[in-house]
């Protein structure tokens, strides 16, 4: 009796997680072993057939210059937009948290781009930058910076620092809330010590502030860089890749590859070899949160 | 104070005030230029683009969303797909976080961890299989099938989310429930949910902003115009041969506004959720 009741006990805890192991096996583990398996396929986006093919869809891929050049434009991306996110969102935060009236408001304000959906960010800086009736670039023209219409999306020295700029808009409010609710943490006497101390603000910021946040703004930098990375609706629905593939991130390869040639076995390798890239950094990622973990003050 | 030292902290302060004003400015342009673009006049915004406000308010450009392009339709699918990913996300979450936290708190950081690595897959290495087998399913063009496509992001999100608040409930309360012979489903539902219920309300319309922002998978799922969801539909329009800014920035308003309403709504919550996910 008491065997059967430990034995029910079991289930219906099992019960409870059930559903949502369900959803991590089939709606990403098996679509994700799925994927290697066509990447060594033919498969087509519309024909039914496809024959296995082995590794001739990574030879192809691999040796596609235009992949390779994808692959920097990506670490590229990667890298600026995060830079930019997080030194906008680090002093915005630190700003935030130094002035003493209008916090709310400003935070209110700060948040915006945060919830906006990637269409409309898209539509939106499209409209405000437009070549031809767009409010900055004429504005730039009438206060003399310009002296004709800046087209900020089809020129090669514009195109991809205003995508940038666009990401950094829109992900600096996410990095900067963090940092503040990391901010809130730490404890208000351990300045008031170390000012009695006679430590100067840079001091105790380097001290102080730093070792205290270091913990989350690491695991948030790292989360945002894979993000990033994979980013996809931004640059496809602001330059979708162009002009001529300046802005052509691994993503846009990949959709490129199999819904624009239809090659759906090739785009799987792709995004397994994306994929694989990914799972390196994660590893890595884990290898650093075990020894903060260890180490850190938290 | 001294007197150096009030002259300081006066410096950094206005230094701090004009910056912040500078991102705020930056920060909500996009907005307001959205929603003023939205009731200029077609000729005002031609004759004179930089004119910040519109000297005669329109609703043609509403009307012409509503109207001619029929833009309720697209609302209403990406509300049903929404709200139905968020309804059955949240469900599946809640009982996973609680189960977790109280019946198997050892696979906690095994848990954190897959989810970790699941919001690390690329929504592209997903889009190669969803869309043959959402095909194999019978599903394109279907609002169920790109509502279980959802469910691959929301659910480990929520769920993530979700933990935090899970912790907070004290076990004494459902201890004292079990003493008086409720089963696991009662406590959770009647003593764990109205516990963490401002928790979940934050969760879900975290949700429902995601599930509604969401792109890509509607991009290579739907393909007809009347199961398209606002995201595509928006992206339609800049297709066609002439382009009208005032209408597109009329069905955006409409898109972004009940975005920024609700997101305002929950932020605190979620950002504090997120900070601390990030690091148990």
């Amino acid at each position: 009796m008491n065997k059967h009741k430990k034995l029910l006990s079991k289930i219906t805890a099992f019960s409870f997680v059930l559903p949502a192991i369900l959803v991590v096996g089939l709606l990403l583990l098996y679509p994700v072993a799925s994927s290697i398996f066509y990447s060594f396929t033919s498969k087509n986006l519309i024909k039914t057939t496809y024959k296995f093919v082995g590794l001739k869809n990574y030879i192809k891929v691999l040796s596609d210059s235009t992949f390779i050049s994808s692959f920097l434009t990506s670490l590229k991306w990667t890298i600026f937009s995060l830079i930019g996110q997080v030194v906008v969102g680090f002093t915005a935060a630190l700003a935030l948290e130094h002035i003493r009236r209008g916090k709310g408001f400003y935070r209110t304000i700060l948040i915006i781009p945060w919830a906006f959906p990637s269409i409309v960010i898209a539509m939106s800086w499209k409209w405000i930058l437009n070549g031809v009736y767009g409010f900055v670039p004429i504005a730039l023209v009438k206060l003399g910076i310009f002296s004709e219409i800046p087209q900020f999306f089809t020129t090669k020295e514009f195109v991809f620092a205003t995508l940038l700029f666009i990401n950094i808009w829109f992900g600096a409010p996410l990095i900067m809330v963090n940092v503040l609710s990391a901010l809130q943490t730490i404890p208000k006497d351990q300045y008031e010590a170390a000012r009695i101390d006679g430590a100067t603000s840079l001091q105790q910021f380097r001290y102080i502030t730093l070792p205290h946040i270091s913990v989350v703004v690491g695991l948030l930098v790292v989360l945002r860089t894979i993000w990033v990375f994979n980013n996809f609706d931004l640059i496809y629905l602001i330059t979708g890749g162009g002009p001529a593939n300046l802005t052509q991130t691994v993503p846009i390869y990949a959709y490129n590859v199999g819904w624009g040639q239809k090659q759906l076995g090739v785009a799987s390798a792709v995004t397994v070899l994306l994929l694989v890239f990914l799972l390196v950094i994660c590893a890595i990622y884990f290898r650093i949160l075990n020894k903060l973990e260890k180490e850190g003050p938290q | 104070m001294n007197k150096s030292k009030l002259n300081r902290s006066l410096l950094t302060d206005s230094i701090s005030y004009l910056y912040l004003t500078i991102l705020a400015v930056i920060a909500a342009f996009p907005l307001l230029w959205i929603i003023l673009s939205a009731v200029k006049e077609k000729g005002e915004m031609i004759t004179n683009p930089t004119a910040l406000f519109p000297k005669k308010l329109t609703l043609d450009n509403f009307r012409v969303v509503i109207e001619q392009l029929h833009f309720g339709s697209n609302m209403l699918n990406s509300v049903i797909v929404a709200g139905c990913t968020t309804i059955v996300s949240v469900i599946i979450a809640a009982l996973g976080a609680y189960g977790v936290v109280r019946f198997f708190p050892r696979f906690g950081k095994v848990m954190t961890r897959v989810l970790i690595t699941t919001y690390m897959f690329p929504p592209i290495l997903l889009a190669v299989p969803y869309s043959i087998l959402v095909g194999k399913a019978g599903l394109v063009n279907s609002r169920i099938g790109l509502v279980i496509t959802y469910l691959s992001f929301s659910v480990p999100y929520a769920i993530w989310l979700l933990v935090g608040f899970f912790k907070t409930v004290p076990l004494e309360m459902e201890e004292a429930a079990y003493v008086d012979g409720a089963n696991r489903l009662q406590v959770f539902i009647q003593i764990v949910m109205p516990i963490v219920t401002p928790g979940v309300i934050a969760v879900a319309i975290y949700t429902f902003i995601n599930a509604w922002n969401e792109f890509l998978y509607s991009l290579i799922l739907i393909n007809s115009s009347n199961k398209m969801t606002v995201g595509i539909i928006l992206k339609s329009l800049e297709g066609q041969e002439v382009m009208d800014w005032g209408v597109m920035m009329a069905a955006s308003a409409m898109v972004v506004i009940p975005s920024v309403i609700f997101f305002m709504l929950i932020q605190k919550k979620i950002a504090g959720g997120l900070a601390a996910g990030s690091i148990k």
